[in-house]
């Protein structure tokens, strides 16, 4: 099973890459609209992801391996997704990456990526340790969704590492 | 054929089949829906006590693999591909014009774009594969508003960089 999302990963960094979505120079010129090959790209994968995902659901076919089920449902609303979707693009202007270009990058041999998945974690791990509110721990263990709890203005304790 | 798929270019309707088919063969064989960040947070849990990453969807060990098969995958295409052939460089690309600057600052400037990338992935719920790709495949309300901050938010940094900044 390991082996599987491993291969899995393999296939989707080798897409990307062929894709030109890891190109620093295909990024800046989808967000100048000067190269217009990354929007066609997401336009023609989303409309396939999109044919493919409902052929799956109205077909009802179960999943070929794990427990069978399918869990792909669309996410939940949050407070603020616009304001966090904001500061994830400016990220991937930034760094002329998103989280999967950025770990593909690396592979490729863009060295400078090196810095960018650095900081991807740093950031992740930075929205965990100021989600982490003590009374929200001791009440609920941990288990309430992130997105009910205020980004600013509780009181955060660093209780956590 | 092999050609067109390791060596050459492929077009933009080519990689865009890929990517949806990829998406959608992933959902049939193992169930779950593709994305990247999550298993960015579950790396975190592994050396994290914060409650946070404890939650049940960090703890699915599938997500690990995943995410660290990718950069195989980048590896392969690279080595393969025209051109390029496997590589190590520093180059950046069209980012070489916008911040022709010292190493340190090129390096700074990738780690706080990383950093915004991952908070704001985790603060969004997902990524450009959970949100923009699968998300909006499925027409998620959240997806869509999250994929349109995504889209502006790189829209006006580049353009920031290249035509203000950069000259």
């Amino acid at each position: 099973v390991r082996a599987m999302f491993l291969t899995f990963g393999a296939l989707f960094g080798f897409l990307l890459s062929r894709a030109r979505a890891t190109d620093y120079d295909a990024i800046v010129g989808m967000f100048q609209f000067t190269d217009l090959h990354l929007m066609g790209v997401m336009g023609v994968g989303i409309t396939t992801a999109g044919v493919g995902l409902l052929l799956l659901r109205r077909g009802q076919a179960p999943a070929l391996t794990g427990d069978h089920r399918i869990e792909v449902r669309p996410k939940p609303m949050r407070p603020r997704i616009f304001v966090a979707g904001l500061v994830f693009g400016a990220g991937w202007g930034l760094s002329g990456a998103c989280p999967g270009t950025a770990l593909s990058q690396v592979g490729e041999g863009k060295l400078y990526a090196l810095f960018t998945v650095a900081g991807l974690l740093a950031g992740t791990y930075l929205f965990g340790i100021t989600r982490t509110d003590p009374t929200v721990g001791a009440t609920s263990g941990g288990s309430q969704d992130p997105a009910q709890v205020p980004l600013f203005g509780a009181p955060v304790t660093r209780e956590c590492r | 054929m092999i050609e067109a798929v390791f060596v050459e270019p492929w077009p933009f309707w080519a990689a865009g089949l890929g990517i949806g088919l990829f998406v959608t063969l992933f959902a049939w064989v193992t169930g779950k829906p593709t994305g990247v960040s999550t298993g960015l947070g579950s790396a975190c849990g592994l050396v994290s006590s914060c409650a946070h990453f404890q939650e049940a969807r960090y703890r699915e060990p599938w997500r690990l693999m995943f995410v660290l098969g990718i950069p195989l995958g980048g590896l392969l295409a690279a080595a393969l591909a025209q051109g390029t052939g496997l590589r190590p460089t520093f180059e950046l690309g069209a980012f070489e014009r916008a911040i022709s600057a010292q190493p340190m600052v090129k390096a700074g400037l990738l780690f706080l774009g990383g950093a915004l990338l991952g908070f704001g992935a985790r603060w969004a719920g997902g990524c450009t594969s959970g949100h923009a790709i699968v998300g909006v495949a499925q027409g998620a309300k959240s997806s869509l508003v999250a994929t349109a901050g995504f889209m502006v938010g790189g829209v006006v940094v580049v353009n920031l960089l290249f035509r203000v900044i950069g000259g």
